[in-house]
């Protein structure tokens, strides 16, 4: 079906030699992709379609005497498992949050930056710092350096400001909301980065000829720049929502999910399922939850983008 | 006027603390690494100090050394970008320049398994490689990693071989150069640039892979980012040694990162999915 | 036989699609020959050159070089140099390395390479510029270099897609000259595309006339000109064109403004014909018919007189001085022999 696109297919003539200058360029591009087909064969699908099976089974490190086919138990079991409906609540507004905040400062930001003559390379190459850093190593100076209650300089700020000091991390309440900010901090620049391109890469003139039209900067900013700028932003939100849905080294180092699941994001519940509790018939089932999770999300956004 | 004034000092304030912000996590905890003990634990925070390299004196040649883990890291990050580049650079001159029968599907194939949560991927991996004994060991570990790198590295590449020109090739094909050889004299030399940007992603994205390593890790595959924990424990945080640590840890990605800075936006959005592996 | 670089093409027929890019061509170029395709924009030249370099696979019909099918051949088995219009040079190696390259790949002993690559160089005068890469060189000299890489393999045939296009008029001028000039000291087969039927008069011993996929007519430059075989190449071959007026035949000639004109042709009376006169054959002779000067466009040793005849358009060429005064009224004649006839209908020659 996509041969009739993209090539001219020889009519007539059963060993034609036209036939043969392709099928030798076929040939040559088979040999090409092969390896890298077969790597990526072996290393996501297999490992999905094992993923499948494995969630039929009842599959217990710890009592491998009980493991066996269970059929679709799994999946009722977590239907009816509130550790999971809270998993996948805590990765809903994990995930809103993190992306609505990440587009606004890193618009905000783009706007700001963009319109000044002097310092722009200042900010490219800060911006660049969180970004490349491991999140692992990030969640790492957050845990210890910046949020320690009464050590770390995020509590100091807080009671300078006359705010007390809190256990940012070990607080039910609080600890959501101080991954959610290092989600934020360590991603905004990357929104901030790429918008800051595309809103370099806008043309001059209609600012010019809007402001001949004498255009607020708000009605400017509303009629002109949001609109061209669309393609860009909603590619951000689709890209940082799949990394946001399957985020873990972060949340791992700074709280481990907890305390109690206060932190624990659908990933990370299926992770301490199956390496944790060992349980992973039943972790495969979440994963696979996880997974059509992301593809619902995933189909919504590009939905969107298509919709205008 | 004055209004003007005053709105410029607004914005240049706020912009000015968006990049405190950005800039004083790290910096502080490169601060720390040159602190001793003491000075790490003084509170208030202490921003001057006499500095000391004690700290990364321990953490490189004392008993608990970090030496083994930083090589480990090395290895795992040039083992994948070695074996990625390998399978990547033939595929995506295929995908970007050759008529493939089913481009569309290939190259949507590429892009679907960008979408694959990891911890989906590493739940089978794991009962996998236990069955045929490659926990712990770096070819299992680099193999997992060519789940994310080689779908990156092949869309990254693309991008860089699309934009020659066919006559480059037309011409050396009539000049008698097989198509391996037009690959190999003709086209690679000239995409060296987009080789080398992909191979700082693929580096960069190894080095700091944390799920896998998690699972996978044990006494001869231990990263860096894994060894970190070593210095915090329940009973006692070694301060000062985790600031050395974190900071060799962030050594390398963020040189790699300023190198490439040209290219990290285009590097981070290849794809318009998600940029490589890092979670 | 001696001579290589012999070419047939039979019946090539190539579909983008369901789009016919060339509707079964046929083409048979002589060893030696300098031969033009020449044709307007999209008429399928550069499908039948690539077709012929193998780096397209006709959808149907034969290749023929040297009596032997290569239809099916890759390129590089082909023993063909060819030319781009880009030139496709390749941009990290030096002029000499680029000139080199399709020795290289021949496996020609490296002693010999050398030498040779000089020789190339010297033929088309940038011996000087062997160490230099192709971005530090103008365009001309890019041009001469990528000659260079085409003629160093001494291949049986010598394509060149508008390879002067990219030149400025001085340069194309000059260059038109040297390169007729290196093919005969070569004794080479070369096609050339152009678009431009100067370039094609002045290099080709033999051209095809391109349009739409087809070929109208094939034959030496002169004699398309003398004899077009239809209304299209008629109105593509000539600067300025052939003038084309529709009219009506009478016992032995054609009504023009009213007047009957004597043609060498035997036609029926009363049937419907296209006239064709070059400017160059429209004759000022106060006995003829009436025509008003529109416009005069001086050339500086001759005009072009945009004329009206009757109310049609009717261009000519004037060499007498002074010339006539826009608004003026002349008169015009028309030798029998200069006077093309064309069915409408068909298009065809009568
Ligand atoms: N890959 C393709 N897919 C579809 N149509 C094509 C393709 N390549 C060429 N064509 C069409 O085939 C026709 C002939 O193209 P060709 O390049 O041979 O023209 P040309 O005579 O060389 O013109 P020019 O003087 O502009 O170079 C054109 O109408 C062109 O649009
Ligand atoms: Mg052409």
């Amino acid at each position: 079906m996509t041969k009739a696109t993209t090539l001219d297919v020889p009519v007539g003539g059963r060993a034609d030699p036209a036939r043969m200058m392709e099928g030798r360029e076929r040939r040559f591009a088979a040999a090409l992709l092969a390896p890298a087909f077969i790597a990526l064969m072996a290393t996501t699908t297999f490992p999905l379609l094992h993923l499948g099976w494995t969630s039929l089974h009842r599959m217990d490190l710890a009592m491998p005497f009980m493991d066996g086919f269970v059929g679709l138990d799994n999946y009722r079991e977590l239907l009816g498992d509130p550790r999971f409906w809270s998993a996948l609540g805590v990765s809903l507004v994990y995930t809103f949050s993190t992306v609505i905040l990440q587009v606004v400062l890193g618009l905000a930001l783009a706007l700001l930056v963009n319109g000044m003559k002097r310092g722009q390379a200042l900010f490219r190459i800060v911006a660049i710092l969180p970004v490349v850093l491991s999140p692992a190593v990030v969640g790492m100076v957050w845990r210890t350096f910046m949020l320690t209650p009464e050590f770390g300089v995020v509590d100091y700020l807080s009671m300078t400001a006359g705010l007390g000091s809190h256990n940012w991390l070990g607080d039910p309440s609080l600890a959501l909301f101080s991954v959610v900010v290092i989600h934020t901090w360590q991603w905004t620049p990357f929104a901030f980065m790429v918008l800051l391109a595309s809103l370099a890469a806008l043309p001059e003139d209609i600012y010019e000829a809007a402001r001949i039209d004498r255009a607020s900067p708000w009605l400017c900013f509303v009629r002109i720049t949001l609109p061209l700028l669309r393609p860009a932003i909603v590619m951000v939100i689709i890209m940082r929502t799949m990394v946001a849905l399957t985020a873990f080294a972060a949340i791992f180092t700074v709280t481990g999910g907890g305390p109690g699941t206060a932190t624990e994001i659908l990933n990370l519940y299926a992770y301490r399922k199956s390496f944790t509790e060992l349980s992973i018939g039943y972790g495969s089932a979440l994963a696979v939850a996880l997974l059509i999770f992301t593809l619902v999300i995933t189909g919504v956004l590009f939905a969107l983008r298509r919709a205008k | 006027m004055k209004g003007h004034k005053l709105r410029l000092a607004l914005l240049l304030s706020v912009s000015g603390l968006f990049l405190l912000a950005w800039i004083f996590p790290i910096f502080w905890s490169l601060l720390n690494a040159f602190k001793s003990e003491q000075d790490v634990l003084a509170y208030p925070p202490k921003l001057i100090f006499s500095p000391t390299l004690a700290a990364f004196r321990d953490v490189l040649f004392g008993p608990t050394s970090i030496v083994p883990n930083l090589v480990s890291s090395f290895i795992i990050s040039i083992g994948t970008t070695i074996v990625t580049m390998v399978l990547a650079i033939p595929a995506a001159y295929a995908l970007a320049r050759l008529r493939v029968p089913g481009k569309k599907w290939s190259g949507f194939y590429v892009l679907a398994t960008q979408m694959l949560p990891p911890v989906g991927i590493i739940i089978p991996y794991f009962l996998i490689l236990r069955d045929i004994g490659w926990i712990d060991t770096y070819q299992g570990i680099i193999l997992i990693y060519l789940s994310f790198s080689l779908p990156f590295a092949i869309w990254l590449l693309v991008s860089y071989f699309e934009d020659l020109p066919f006559e480059m090739e037309e011409a050396a094909f009539i000049d008698g150069a097989s198509r391996l050889m037009t690959l190999w004299r003709i086209i690679l030399p000239q995409v060296r640039g987009g080789v080398a940007v992909t191979v700082v992603f693929v580096f960069l994205n190894a080095w700091n892979e944390f799920l896998f390593a998690v699972v996978l890790s044990g006494n001869v595959v231990r990263p860096v980012t894994i060894s970190m924990f070593n210095f915090v424990s329940v009973e006692q945080t070694l301060w000062s040694k985790l600031a050395a640590v974190s900071a060799l840890a962030m050594l390398p990605v963020i040189i790699l990162g300023i190198i490439a800075q040209k290219h990290i936006v285009k590097g981070l959005t290849v794809g318009a999915v998600k940029g490589g592996g890092r979670r | 036989m001696t001579a290589r670089g012999l070419v047939q093409l039979e019946k090539i027929v190539k579909k983008h699609g369901s789009f016919e890019a060339l509707k079964g061509i046929d083409i048979e170029i002589r060893p030696g020959e300098f031969f033009a395709l020449l044709g307007p924009s999209g008429s399928g030249k550069s499908t039948t050159l690539r077709i012929l370099a193998g780096l397209d696979a006709p959808t149907s019909g034969r290749i023929l070089l040297d009596g032997k099918d290569v239809t099916g051949a890759d390129a590089r088995a082909r023993d063909i140099a060819m030319v781009f219009q880009s030139y496709a040079l390749y941009p990290h190696m030096t002029v000499a390395e680029n000139i080199a390259f399709p020795l290289e790949m021949a496996k020609t002993p490296k002693a010999e390479i050398a030498p040779a690559v000089r020789e190339a160089a010297a033929k088309v005068k940038i011996d000087h510029l062997l160490d230099r890469k192709p971005g530090q060189l103008s365009g001309g000299q890019q041009q001469r270099c990528a000659l260079a890489r085409a003629i160093v393999r001494k291949a049986r045939l010598f394509l060149l897609d508008e390879p002067l296009s990219n030149l400025d008029a001085m340069l194309r001028l000059a260059t038109r000259v040297e390169l007729k000039k290196l093919q005969r000291s070569l004794g080479v087969t070369a096609v050339y595309v152009t678009h431009d039927q100067e370039e094609a008069m002045t290099l080709a011993d033999r051209m095809a006339v391109f349009r739409e996929g087809e070929i109208c007519q094939i034959g030496r430059p002169a004699d398309v000109f003398a004899a077009p075989n239809c209304i299209e190449v008629a109105a593509f071959i000539g600067s300025p064109p052939m003038n084309l007026l529709t009219t009506r035949s009478t016992a032995g000639g054609v009504l023009i403004g009213g007047r009957h004109v004597p043609v060498a042709a035997s036609l029926e009376a009363g049937r419907a014909v296209v006239v064709g006169v070059r400017p160059s054959a429209v004759r000022f002779d106060p006995a003829g018919i009436p025509v008003t000067v529109e416009v005069v466009e001086n050339l500086g040793d001759a005009a072009i007189l945009d004329l009206t005849l009757d109310g049609t358009p009717l261009r000519a060429r004037y060499d007498r001085f002074p010339l006539p005064r826009e608004g003026e009224t002349m008169a015009v004649s028309f030798a029998p022999e200069d006077i093309h006839l064309f069915d409408p209908t068909t298009g065809r020659r009568i």
